[in-house]
């Protein structure tokens, strides 16, 4: 039974305005999104920004309502728990965010914010909670001492490292990494991953990393989701991308992405066009105004993700 | 504590305001101002001192020389009068006894003395009310400071610390009643920052209550708290104080303040409530408070924890802003005569200083001690609350 299971997630936002608060329009953010993970694996959330990887993991930690779908975490549905029901989900799911400027409180200092999540979930005895936590910052490499400073006076890097230290404050077993480092320096970017790399083998976390880094997805993950317009595009293994990917928006990534090489300078190429509006989606597959294997059945009828080989799935008429 | 003590003295905003001369000096007034406050409140200043009669009627303080035919006025009645007709008394020792201005009595002399002095004094103020008008009488002078004398005899002599008692009270003069007017607007002061920090205090905690709430939970909470505002702001609130200074003017609490506290905190929050609203709205999306809801933390622990300890600038500015608003907002209620009842207030005052007509004779005293100690806490305010609001705005450098 895999960890966590996603099926056929929805999220619409609705815009409302004019009299009486009507709903204008739709903002068609995730539409029919599915997968799994097993336990022990990371799953990486590759896309264009706006294609609602973020919303995609804010709506499997519930910080968003889905709209229609499912999601099973071991094995529970979770998708309509109450707030109180989720308690206990939360403990064992926690996410990590994208800007770690934001994230932390501004007025409390870091140690106080990590010992507040011990203290509210009795993961430990009162007594024991400051060592519980002196060693979770001993874990991401902050030194015991800064716990009493205020975020303001940490860099990007540091800030980030609280943010996972107060995440593994619950002892989670799934995790939810919304772009950890997309914030940071390319220098600090290495050091996060591989501390969360480290943390992951340590408390045996499964994960759902999000990025717009193919790279990053390529070093950390066991498999990667290719996201386009809230629709999945593309499900493929880690293995070597490059050789394996068979969608032509996959591919385009893998194109754009410069290579440092000299020897291996090509053209970068570049996608024509623009993503369509997700307030009125295309009647037929999102990538067909910008693809070059388009066809007429592509601009009529949307593609199903197909399993071309095990952990291998793809949406598209022309592979 | 300390230590959010130190850090807020050495936060960004805390080093702007430092670097703010202006606003240095105004904090420095307005301490004058709470230092007058707690003494008046450990009775340095009691509210007998401020309605009993200490003198003559309105008599000129230290800045002013009174022109010759007040002198004259001021010395024929405060003394002479009174003890002359108590002479008259069949029982004169007790009538005397009985004659007081203030902190003066009289003279412990012998009956015959201040018969003998009496007569003096009538006799000379036959001579000077010959002259029609004193004032246009320069070769009188010596007459009057002669008659001004021995009115003076009449009065037995203060003791040292009487008498610094009583030129400190007469230092502004005396209003209509013959009641200090310095003592007055000391204790105004008083009541002022009392009703500025109570009103403000609870306003500003209704308000951000009520805007974080509204804030934060969206949704119907949101419709009731805006409704709330809307209408109340849409009533002119000067009119919403006069009415509800009306409604309580039959009730026991009349002579309280709480009218005055009930009426402004109904229509203060509404300011301080949408900018926390706002500002509410906008933190709910930052990161920190979504991971706190991933924590599993409940509403009210995010609320109060992680929202509202943000907001606190802004409680900080709207709480000097409403201060000085309730403080102008008391003295135009109490000129109305439906504010502050059984003391003293700076709008009592000027009240009194208008309908008596003084103003127009010159006898300004009054009116311009009222406004004087009132524009100096004002201004502060303002200077210290647009320094305030500088301070924490980090566009401005």
């Amino acid at each position: 039974m895999p960890l966590v299971e996603v099926s056929n997630l929805v999220k619409h936002f609705l815009v409302r305005g004019g009299v009486f608060n009507r709903v204008l329009r739709q903002v068609h953010a995730v539409n029919g999104v599915s997968f799994a993970i097993e336990k022990g694996k990371i799953l990486g959330v590759v896309g264009e920004s706006g294609c609602g990887k973020s919303t995609l993991g804010k709506l499997i930690v519930r910080l968003l309502d889905m709209t229609a779908g499912k999601v099973q975490f071991r094995g529970q549905d979770i998708s309509h728990l109450s707030a109180s029901e989720l308690m206990s989900v939360r403990r064992k799911m926690q996410m990590i965010f994208q800007d770690p400027h934001a994230s932390l409180n501004p007025r409390m200092t870091v140690g106080a914010a990590v010992r507040e999540v011990v203290a509210f979930h009795k993961i430990v005895p009162k007594r024991e909670i400051r060592d519980e936590v002196d060693a979770l910052f001993a874990k991401v490499g902050i030194h015991t001492d800064s716990q009493e400073k205020y975020p303001h006076e940490f860099s990007g890097g540091q800030k980030q490292r609280v943010g996972i230290a107060r995440s593994l404050a619950v002892n989670p077993e799934f995790i939810i990494a919304d772009e950890p480092v997309s914030a940071l320096d390319v220098s600090i970017q290495a050091q996060v991953l591989n501390l969360l790399m480290d943390l992951k083998d340590e408390f045996d976390l499964t994960m759902l990393f999000i990025s717009h880094d193919l790279k990053v997805i390529d070093h950390f993950c066991d498999s990667v989701l290719v996201m386009y317009l809230g629709f999945v595009l593309e499900e493929l293994p880690c293995r070597d991308i490059q050789a394996d990917a068979l969608h032509p928006y996959t591919k385009a990534l893998l194109g754009a992405n410069p290579v440092a090489d000299p020897t291996q300078r090509h053209e970068l190429t570049v996608l024509a066009g623009e993503v369509p509006s997700p307030y009125d989606l295309p009647r037929g597959c999102p990538f067909a105004a910008r693809c070059e294997l388009v066809t007429n059945q592509c601009r009529q009828e949307m593609p199903p993700l197909v399993e071309k080989e095990s952990g291998h799935r793809v949406a598209c008429w022309e592979v | 504590m300390i230590s959010s003590l130190r850090r807020l003295f050495e936060s960004r905003a805390a080093r702007k305001l430092r670097r703010d001369n202006g606003a240095l000096v105004a904090l420095l007034v307005i301490c004058v101002y709470l230092l007058v406050t707690i003494a008046v409140m450990c009775n340095a200043i009691s509210l007998n001192d401020c309605s009993q009669v200490i003198g003559p009627k309105s008599a000129a303080g230290f800045f002013l020389k009174e022109l010759p035919e007040r002198r004259f006025e001021i010395a024929r009645t405060s003394m002479l009068k009174p003890v002359a007709r108590a002479l008259q008394n069949s029982d004169p020792t007790a009538a005397l006894a009985d004659v007081k201005l203030g902190r003066w009595a009289v003279a412990d002399k012998r009956l015959t003395q201040l018969q003998k002095i009496v007569s003096d004094a009538i006799a000379i103020q036959h001579e000077l009310e010959k002259s029609e008008n004193l004032d246009q009488a320069p070769e009188l002078e010596p007459k009057l400071v002669e008659f001004e004398r021995k009115t003076a005899e009449l009065i037995e002599p203060l003791s040292r610390w009487d008498r610094l008692a009583q030129n400190a009270a007469m230092l502004l003069g005396t209003d209509a009643q013959g009641r200090s007017i310095f003592f007055r607007a000391l204790y105004s002061i008083k009541v002022a920052i009392q009703i500025g920090v109570v009103t403000a205090v609870v306003s500003v905690l209704i308000g951000a209550i009520l805007g974080a709430a509204a804030g934060f939970f969206g949704g119907w909470v949101d419709h009731c708290v805006v409704w709330l505002y809307t209408t109340f702001s849409s009533i002119p609130s000067l009119v919403l104080l006069v009415v509800i200074a009306y409604a309580f003017s039959a009730s026991d609490a009349k002579e309280t303040l709480l009218p005055v506290y009930v009426a402004f905190c109904a229509t203060f929050w509404i300011g301080t409530c949408r900018v926390v609203r706002g500002e509410t709205m906008k933190l709910k999306q930052l990161e920190y408070v979504q991971a706190a809801r991933t924590a599993g933390f409940g509403s009210a622990r995010i609320l109060f924890r992680h929202v509202l300890p943000n907001t606190a600038h802004l409680m900080l500015i709207n709480f000097s802003l409403l201060l000085i608003g309730a403080i102008k907002s008391e003295v135009i209620l109490s000129y109305l005569g439906l504010g502050v009842q059984s003391q003293p207030s700076w709008g009592i005052m000027i009240r009194d200083a208008g309908n008596n007509g003084d103003v127009m004779s010159g006898f300004f005293w009054q009116i311009g001690a009222a406004t004087f100690f009132m524009f100096f806490l004002v201004l502060a305010f303002n200077i210290l609350s647009d320094a305030l609001q500088d301070a924490f705005d980090p566009k401005h450098l």
